[in-house]
């Protein structure tokens, strides 16, 4: 698996994939498979298979971090104007995020994509039909194994997604609660194989080939096609012009600046680094950055917000477990808008989890300044999870729209760092307060609570960057994402997406992976 | 992997006194391999064990290569699965009649060995996710006695390097399982003389290093119950007043 660099030199590559997230892991799978030879180029360290690490926010120390597979550094962002640093929650290692995710493959709807005449797409629609994907949704979620049921609301078939696994006891209890809701929840698209033994990874690493991410269904059966080989510790800096407009890549490894070549370079860094790495790339000729110039490199960055809710379904429900994979997308579209799809997030919420939330009510008021206020929330915490027992916590993703000012930036004096800069808009804020309606008024006669005060955006949903389009002018990518002025520079991780649709990117990331591996194989 | 008992256990010190008592009762569940200075010794404990299942490997824990090759030499019967850091030496000496080189000397036994050995065993349970490392420790940091300088820094730099390996190991591979057991006062060479059999320390001893559950990862246990960490008389104030709930000391059946 890991090789002496003086062969890589020496290789002539088909393909060099830039990231093994679901979009580099799938890429380069689909071209290995295909005999194609495949280099991915991995930032973060190799690590142990054996881990079962979760994702933590709070650990600062990047060494501690990047051994963990975390993105080592904090990421600056300037959210309403306001400069911070935070941790996102985002990974660097084979796999990439994916290998930390809650493994929920949704399949979007058919106006996520299409311009319908009775839900126009705010960009016009993506360059790529619902119906030309729909095959490669099927090819993803073959590939991911994914379990479920369809979604009751929807008449598009979902051939390829097996029978949902045995329910969890407190998934039918909350099914039932949301059936005489008037809803239409399902179980949710899963990609775990549930092996015998199943830790039910989610939130951390899956110490074997059982939940599907980028890395068990991506980058490991790559590399058992012998086709493929995996650097890790590699950080691209920059791609580098060939005289036939072709580019090369400029990675650091081991402190050494090596440049490699191939046919085809595939990058999926991911939406928050692959723009980062093409306006890196300035040249005399690309002033502005590679592919940059339209000057829509970065822009058009999008998340989901995240409203997280708690349910209390009463004592009976309490005692029946977490609710895991139950979903539904009642309020997807609604009142002519773009909304998002609701789901479990697979944690009852106790007495810990609600001293922490007032613990972040405290902190966010006057009452910060009293001292012991932040112990005195353990009483009305007491007394809640006495009184109501424990919630179901769910979390509704609203669809976040393209905005030229959300952009990632270039920080020059330190190009590794991921630099962003996002407004959320009057237009979000308004269709915001309307999800949270519906939300609550569609749980009439059940104790509902928000946790989310404050929009919060999904740091780890962002995509758009690197958006794709037909138009020269007004894309970066096009329909095949590949940058419209680079024969050999390709695009398979989110940033490509014009939109931010109503459920998690990760089966859209995998689809359109798998399609624009079939067009590379294709071309010259 | 999911039984211990599948691979092999590692303890040091077992030529005499808890290390040979905790071998001899290991190798009732599984193969024990002891590590010790004295071969004579290390064929002691082989004949007191259950047949076949001990083997003594000559090896002095505060020389890193003689660790190391003791490990390769303890692979050949199985996969290290659990580990009991014993080995300890305890020389009473006033500090005054310590030189650096004696005092290290200690240090290089007590703390040296834990590292050294952890770090040989991790070679197997990084790669399977799965074992158990229990580390036989003292309260002997907490007030060090007169004459026992050497032994309290070590011992209790080893406490702190168990806090310090889940640090870096415990979110990574909760299957690792590691914690701190205090034997209590043992009628060893280096106990006192109306002091516990050791034979009954190491039934304990024994019975928690075989259990493998990863909620004993950073517990401390002294012979058969579990000890809280210590609590402020403020925090325990504050903690009744507040309603925190109370978790119960575990006790080994």
């Amino acid at each position: 698996m890991q090789v002496q660099l003086s062969d890589i030199r020496d290789t002539h590559w088909d393909a060099i994939v830039i990231g093994t997230g679901v979009g580099g892991g799938v890429a380069g799978r689909a071209l290995a498979e295909v005999g194609m030879k495949v280099l991915f180029l991995e930032k973060g360290r190799a690590g142990f298979r054996t881990e079962e690490t979760a994702l933590n926010l709070d650990m600062p120390d990047p060494v501690a971090r990047a051994i963990r597979g975390f993105w080592p550094d904090p990421i600056s962002v300037t959210l309403d104007g306001r400069p911070q640093e935070l941790f996102a929650p985002i990974g660097a290692g084979p796999g990439g995020s994916s290998v930390f995710y809650a493994a929920t493959l949704e399949r979007p709807e058919p106006h996520d994509l299409d311009d319908l005449p009775d839900r126009p797409h705010p960009t016009g629609g993506w360059p790529v039909e619902f119906a030309a994907m729909r095959p490669w949704f099927d090819a993803a979620q073959t590939m991911f194994h994914i379990h479920g049921e369809p979604d009751p609301l929807s008449s598009v078939p979902s051939p390829a997604v097996a029978a949902p696994h045995p329910s969890a006891p407190g998934d039918a209890m909350i099914m039932d609660r949301l059936r005489g809701n008037g809803l239409h929840p399902y179980r949710l698209h899963t990609a775990v194989k549930r092996l015998d033994g199943c830790k039910d990874c989610l939130g951390h690493k899956c110490p074997r080939a059982c939940k599907m991410d980028g890395r068990s269904a991506g980058l490991e059966p790559a590399l058992v096609t012998g086709q493929a080989v995996l650097l890790t510790g590699c950080a691209v800096t920059r791609f580098v012009r060939n005289a036939d407009n072709s580019v090369s890549v400029e990675a650091c490894l081991d402190g050494q600046v090596e440049s490699l070549n191939a046919r085809h370079i595939v990058l999926a860094a991911g939406a928050l680094s692959s723009p980062r790495l093409l306006l890196a790339s300035r040249s005399e000729r690309d002033p502005k950055g590679l592919g940059n110039s339209a000057d829509l490199v970065g822009r058009n960055l999008m998340f989901h917000l995240n409203e997280i809710f708690a349910l209390w379904p009463g004592k009976s429900a309490g005692f029946a477990g977490p609710s895991k994979s139950v979903g539904f997308r009642d309020h997807y579209f609604a009142e002519g808008q773009r909304l998002g799809m609701v789901q479990a997030m697979g944690i009852d919420v106790g007495y810990g989890e609600i001293v922490h939330h007032l613990r972040g009510r405290v902190a966010r008021s006057w009452l910060r300044h009293v001292p012991g206020a932040m112990d005195l929330t353990r009483i009305p915490a007491a007394i809640g999870a006495k009184v109501m027992g424990t919630a179901k916590v769910f979390v509704g993703l609203l669809e976040d729209l393209p905005y030229t000012e959300n952009r990632v930036v270039l920080d020059v004096g330190n190009p590794g760092r991921i630099t962003l800069e996002y407004r959320v808009s009057e237009e979000l804020l308004a269709r915001r307060k309307l999800f949270r309606r519906l939300i609550r008024s569609s749980f009439k006669g059940t104790r509902t609570a928000f946790l989310t005060h404050e929009p919060e955006p999904n740091f780890g949903h962002p995509c758009g960057t690197l958006r794709m389009g037909v138009d020269v002018g007004e894309s970066v990518v096009n329909a095949e994402c590949r940058l419209h002025d680079v024969p050999n520079l390709w695009v398979t991780d989110a940033s490509v997406f014009p939109t931010s649709m109503g459920v998690n990117p990760s089966l859209t990331i995998a689809a359109n992976a798998l399609r624009v591996a079939d067009r590379i194989k294709d071309s010259k | 992997m999911t039984d211990l008992t599948q691979g092999i256990a590692v303890v040091t010190g077992a030529g005499g006194g808890l290390g040979r008592a905790l071998a001899v009762e290991l190798s009732r569940s599984m193969t024990v391999v002891g590590l010790g200075r004295d071969t004579t010794a290390l064929e002691g404990t082989a004949q007191l064990s259950s047949e076949g299942r001990f083997h003594g490997i000559e090896a002095d824990v505060s020389c890193f290569n003689s660790t190391s090759q003791a490990f390769e030499k303890a692979r050949i019967h199985g996969s290290i699965t659990l580990l009991i850091n014993n080995a300890a030496q305890y020389p009473r000496r006033d500090f005054t009649e310590e030189t650096a080189e004696s005092f290290m000397e200690v240090v290089a036994t007590n703390l040296g060995g834990t590292v050294a050995c952890t770090r040989a065993a991790l070679n197997d349970m990084l790669d399977t996710g799965f074992g158990r490392i229990m580390n036989v420790a003292t309260f002997a940091d907490i007030a060090p006695l007169p004459a026992s300088s050497a032994y309290s820094v070590s011992k209790g730099a080893a406490r702190i390097f168990t806090r310090a390996l889940i640090a870096d190991i415990g979110d990574r591979f909760p299957g690792i399982v590691v914690n701190d057991w205090m034997p209590g006062m043992l009628a060893t060479k280096m106990g006192i003389p109306d002091g516990l059999a050791p034979e009954q320390a190491a039934k304990w001893g024994a019975q928690l290093a075989l259990w493998h559950d990863p909620s004993l990862t950073g517990t401390t246990w002294e012979m058969d119950r579990e000890i809280p960490p210590p609590r402020s008389l403020k925090r325990r104030i504050a903690d009744r007043v507040l309603m925190k709930p109370r978790v119960a000391a575990r006790r080994l059946g």
